[in-house]
């Protein structure tokens, strides 16, 4: 739709763990799909994170983890987003995780977790969460 | 019988075989015959195993003088757990213990580091001081076992000598113990490491690894080059070898520049392989791997000793090839890398839990690992004669193709001014970058077939888990108070005087070997951050390499 402004996505690590294919290969194939992608890399703090969104004016946060720090990290960067006033934000995570913490990081606020899917069920979620066509994003 | 069905199984009946290309992208014929091996020159190029080039296996009896060694990795929550895991794999028939750090220790930062928040324990073992290695090897015989420290960051020299110092606690010698560290910190740079990687640092302390334990301890392995973690991003097969030599050569030259002869060491070098899924193309990869190292050993190193020669390697079952969704069809993929591994004349083998794409391995699928093992080993023959596939048409061309995509690859990083020029460019990162998402695009296209990934897909909510082991948030407390509470206790005067030392001799010169300084900073229970930060400020970098903390004493 014109005038409407291009969806804009975070995507980032944070933490200290160093599998980042998949974070970088979503962010590559986002941008592909005709996303705005801000891609932070590795090592970053949830406050980092949150403090960037809000900079940037994201329409939505991507988070990517690996090595089982989610149920640490993820709570503090849903913390961190209430603290900078800015709980709107919606918050997705993907990389591998435990079936059983799936519903826990959802009771957390989290929108989505997607454990080891193909970048297509990413962007499939993300058209109908913006409920946008190709043209819009 | 309804419509859909009908057509269902029509689909299944027409079903072809995958492309007439391997996973690497290389192009295979229909089927192979004599005429494909015209030129076959057997001895020159292949010979018998344990003969020169190596082809067939490094040794000549190869499984039947020894199996290989079954090396489980592991390491999670606190020493005193691992310690127990690591017990209980002894118990099972486990041959060799393969113990890997945790993200703060791999990252060169201590556990009570404010970014070790929730990476406590996380994906492996604290390795912070002494103390933890200590908890981690009690009840172990260290002067039997054989013992591999994933130590593969900047953070190994201090692995080591924690090692080391605990052994010289206990009365063994340094000389009697056997295992290997992984001390390949460069490939750390392509592992998500690179912050903690800086190539000088990188370089230096793995040197310093590989003369201390050449000129020490003769029954080490101070390296074992990790291709395995560069394939994980995405790679090809030639492309796996042909960077893992390329950096293998760089640590060569770095060793030959301290004054070592090649036939001192490089008998000591190893390497630690992906086995990914296509069968043929893996047990090709390795046996080509083997002619390729035996030549540059010969020809461009000038090493005479036939053991200089030999490449000898471990096994990692490829990680990213497993699904997490039906994640009980990953037995099938782990049984059959594990046996493309042995039927290449593999040394040592993890063979990855089947669901490591979850969560940390239970105990149960740990177990059903090592029998996989132990079923290739004992039941089905295939270690009964070295090298079986061995002239065979496709295996023997499949050799040759992959040694000459590796060779062409290697004439490009010399042509860009070799592998520390190409490391340093950002040439390398790019390959890597590319492959990856070449590797995603196919998967995401259904060009590449990934079953229960992008074809035959099951409704995720319909299956069924059982109870997955995550990480233990309490573990992480207990480690990290353990941590402050030595701190307190320990003699500070001393630790500040051997991190003094330890500065000044690193100050002194590069080529300074500081193994033994590190070794007693450990005895006196200065942490990695200490040891490590204090080596970095010495080389022009900062303490912390996330530059959060300053060095607690200067």
């Amino acid at each position: 739709m014109t005038g409407e402004k291009r969806r804009r996505i975070l995507i980032a690590k944070v933490g200290l763990d160093g599998h980042d294919r998949g974070a970088k290969a979503l962010a590559a194939l986002l941008k592909q799909e005709g996303y705005e992608v801000i891609y932070l890399g590795m090592y970053n703090t949830p406050e980092g994170v949150v403090k960037t969104a809000i900079q940037e004016d994201v329409d939505l946060i991507g988070i990517s983890f690996l090595s089982g720090e989610h149920m640490i990290l993820t709570p503090e960067l849903m913390d961190q987003l209430k603290k900078h006033n800015a709980p709107e934000i919606p918050v997705i995570i993907g990389g591998i995780f435990p079936p059983q913490d799936v519903e826990k990081i959802l009771n957390m606020g989290v929108k989505k977790v997607f454990r080891g899917s193909m970048v297509k069920d990413v962007t499939t979620y993300l058209d109908q969460f913006f409920n946008v066509t190709n043209l819009e994003k | 019988m309804n419509k859909k069905k009908q057509k269902t199984n029509l689909d299944g009946y027409y079903e072809k075989s995958s492309v007439g290309t391997t996973h690497s992208g290389l192009p295979v014929k229909d089927y192979y015959n004599p005429d494909d091996l015209a030129n076959f020159d057997y001895q020159k190029s292949v010979s018998d195993p344990g003969s020169y080039p190596y082809t067939r296996g490094i040794h000549q009896d190869m499984f039947r003088g020894r199996l290989w060694t079954t090396r489980e990795v592991s390491g999670f929550g606190t020493s005193e757990e691992t310690n127990e895991r690591l017990i209980y794999l002894i118990r099972e028939g486990a041959g060799g213990l393969n113990v890997i750090p945790d993200n703060p220790s791999i990252m060169g930062i201590d556990s009570d580091h404010p970014r070790s928040k929730g990476e406590v324990g996380v994906q492996g073992v604290p390795m912070c001081t002494l103390q933890d290695m200590e908890m981690m090897m009690n009840g172990i015989a260290m002067d039997q076992i054989s013992m591999s420290l994933i130590a593969s960051s900047t953070q190994t020299p201090v692995a080591l000598s924690q090692y080391i110092a605990l052994a010289e606690n206990s009365g063994i010698k340094p000389s009697d113990l056997k295992g290997t560290t992984q001390n390949d910190p460069i490939h750390c740079r392509y592992a998500g490491f690179a912050i903690s990687s800086p190539i000088n640092l990188a370089l230096k302390t793995a040197v310093d690894v590989i003369e201390y334990c050449t000129l020490n301890m003769p029954y080490w392995y101070p390296i074992n080059v990790n291709m395995y973690d560069l394939r994980e991003q995405g790679l090809s097969a030639p492309q796996e070898v042909a960077f893992g030599f390329a950096m293998a050569m760089v640590y060569i030259q770095g060793v030959l520049d301290r004054g070592l002869d090649i036939d001192q060491f490089a008998n000591r070098f190893a390497f630690y392989c992906s086995v990914h899924m296509d069968f043929f193309e893996e047990i090709a990869k390795l046996r080509a791997a083997r002619r390729i190292w035996a030549k540059l050993m010969k020809d461009r190193f000038g090493a005479k000793d036939p053991k200089s020669q030999k490449f000898k390697f471990g096994v990692h079952t490829a990680g990213c090839s497993l699904v997490p969704f039906q994640p009980k069809n990953n037995i099938i993929r782990v049984a059959y890398e594990a046996m493309a591994a042995v039927l290449a004349g593999v040394q040592s083998l993890h063979c990855c839990s089947y669901d490591e794409p979850i969560a940390l391995p239970t105990e149960e699928s740990v177990r059903l690992a090592i029998r996989t093992q132990q079923i290739l080993a004992h039941e089905t023959g295939v270690a009964r004669v070295g090298d079986p596939l061995g002239g065979s048409y496709y295996i023997e061309s499949l050799t040759d193709q992959i040694e000459k995509e590796v060779y062409a690859i290697m004439d490009e990083i010399d042509s860009k001014g070799g592998m520390k020029k190409v490391l340093e460019s950002g040439w390398l990162d790019a390959e890597i970058d590319r492959a990856s998402l070449d590797y995603q695009k196919e998967v995401e296209k259904g060009d590449r077939i990934i079953v229960g990934l992008n074809r035959y897909r099951t409704d995720e909510e319909v299956e069924k888990y059982e109870e997955f082991h995550g990480a233990s948030m309490a573990s992480q407390k207990v480690q990290v108070d353990k941590v402050k509470k030595l701190k307190e206790q320990r003699d500070e005067k001393k630790v500040k005087a051997v991190l003094k030392t330890l500065k000044a001799t690193a100050e002194e010169d590069e080529k300074n070997n500081l193994i033994a300084f590190m070794i007693t900073a450990t005895k006196q229970y200065a942490t990695l951050g200490e040891i490590l930060g204090t080596v970095r400020i010495a080389m022009g970098e900062t303490y912390d390499p996330l530059d959060v903390l300053t060095h607690p004493f200067f």
